[in-house]
């Protein structure tokens, strides 16, 4: 049981990171996969991957306030993700909609329809702010592995 | 018995199986965190291949519902299997030379192909259509670069064979002994336009950047690679790090095995080894652009084709000349 334990531990050190625009303006977007991601900041060094492809994935980061015509497809491609995953909402939008609140056209917020762990307010948050919430959601995976 | 015991050590255990493995995930580890500091990033621990292995060991492996899932499945353990006996094939000067019984070289060029064969069977069998691009470019790159390296192999068996006195010998363990006593082919004029042609292929083998257009994750995300999730895609990622072991070995064997013995010639390999890797992949990897298929392909067909043409012809000269 420990011998397994350990191998947790080790394992929780690869977290891949996949992310899902639900109709955001980009503003997380570019904080997220440009700034957060990318060598400034540098999230490799904690063993994170960018990955292209929903099978990869064991954090799943959701930016955006959820607009109606991307519902449908978020929602497939969330079940692609093999479980365990962990779900990170990046920006103000996914919690209250943000500035597109009680439109007709958006279905936040997004935890009626995603099992969300993580929230990282803001708008958009700030590249360390994301990082931490990685980390945040880090340490629930590894609960769940 | 014995000789099968050591067959499967051989396979299983050193230098096949378990030292290549380790060796290779850490020659990658190794490839990303040097990438890392070129790129001006700190990068992740030298020990982030395992980290990922062990973490694809506790993930779901899901099978696509329009995927054939035996044919899904099999694919990367046929991949990985391939490799396995692939790296005790390679022979390290000095330290190791493969039993005649398990194979040679040209059992090695086989086995050599047969993950590129895995990724298009794994890329049509996942039924996604990023899958079935990956298929056709990985087909059309394997045509365009097993020319090439049967050629080289061709012109350093028979310039090895020449000068032994028959005519082309494909026993890697012969080419080896021949230079350790003869020096270097990498010194050898008449063998440049192999180096060179070698040079070129096994980027394209080890399928990265410029040459990893099969796999190009910001065009076809990953390709054959898209649908595999848990342990069959960490078996793949077995796959890769075994391969660039006996590519990188294969290298070695051809054009510059260490004369030592002992466990001197047991570290100038892996030193060999791994400068390769840093020099000659990450380097590469980290300095190129990503080239279009077509262009890779026509590429392929005029230059390296072209050297290893030229190096046969050169050694079957430079025989002539010497009788």
């Amino acid at each position: 049981m420990t011998f397994i334990n350990r191998l947790k531990d080790f394992a929780v050190k690869s977290p891949w990171l996949y992310r899902i625009n639900g109709g955001s303006c980009n503003g997380c977007d570019v904080e997220l996969a440009t700034t957060a991601c990318i060598p400034r900041y540098d999230v490799e060094r904690l063993g994170c991957q960018y990955c292209g492809s929903p099978r990869h994935a064991d954090i799943v980061l959701i930016t955006g306030p959820l607009t109606r015509r991307v519902l449908d497809a978020a929602r497939r491609v969330y079940d692609e993700i093999p479980d365990p995953k962990v779900t990170v909402a990046v920006g103000v939008c996914p919690i209250s909609g943000g500035i597109f609140r009680e439109s007709y056209a958006v279905c936040a917020p997004i935890d009626q329809y995603f099992p969300v762990d993580v929230n990282v307010p803001g708008c958009p948050p700030r590249p360390p702010a994301i990082i931490e919430g990685v980390a945040k959601a880090i340490a629930i995976w590894r609960q769940r592995l | 018995m014995t000789s099968q015991l050591a067959t499967l050590v051989a396979v299983l255990i050193f230098p096949g199986g378990l030292f290549a493995l380790v060796l290779g995930l850490a020659l990658k580890g190794a490839d990303r965190r040097v990438a890392a500091r070129l790129q001006g990033r700190v990068g992740p621990p030298l020990v982030q291949p395992f980290f990922d292995l062990i973490k694809l060991g506790f993930k779901r492996t899901m099978v696509p519902t329009e995927a054939s899932e035996t044919v899904f499945l099999a694919a990367p353990l046929v991949g990985s299997v391939a490799m396995l006996i692939g790296a005790a094939l390679v022979p390290i000067a000095g330290v190791y030379a493969p039993d005649t019984q398990l194979g040679n070289l040209l059992v090695l060029l086989y086995l050599l192909a047969v993950p590129g064969i895995c990724l298009m069977i794994a890329g049509s069998a996942s039924g996604s259509p990023y899958g079935a691009i990956g298929f056709s470019r990985e087909m059309a790159l394997m045509l365009a670069y097993e020319g090439p390296i049967v050629l080289i192999v061709a012109a350093v068996g028979m310039r090895t064979g020449m000068a032994e006195g028959h005519w082309v010998t494909f026993s890697l363990t012969e080419i080896v002994r021949y230079q350790q006593t003869h020096g270097w082919f990498l010194f050898d004029p008449i063998l440049w336009p192999a180096v060179a042609a070698f040079a070129f292929f096994y980027p394209a083998n080890l399928g990265i950047v410029p040459f990893d257009i099969p796999e190009a994750e910001t065009e076809v995300l990953e390709g054959p690679l898209l649908e595999y999730s848990g342990p069959a895609l960490g078996l793949f990622k077995v796959m890769s790090a075994l391969k660039a072991v006996v590519v990188l070995g294969l290298g070695i064997a051809l054009f510059l095995p260490l004369p030592f013995t002992g466990p001197l010639a047991f570290v100038g390999w892996l030193a060999e080894i791994i400068v390769l890797m840093l020099v000659g992949v990450t380097a590469l990897r980290v300095s190129a652009g990503r080239m279009r298929i077509d262009q890779a392909f026509v590429f392929f067909l005029k230059w390296p084709l072209l050297l290893a043409i030229a190096s046969v012809a050169a050694v079957a000269l430079a025989a002539g000349g010497l009788s």
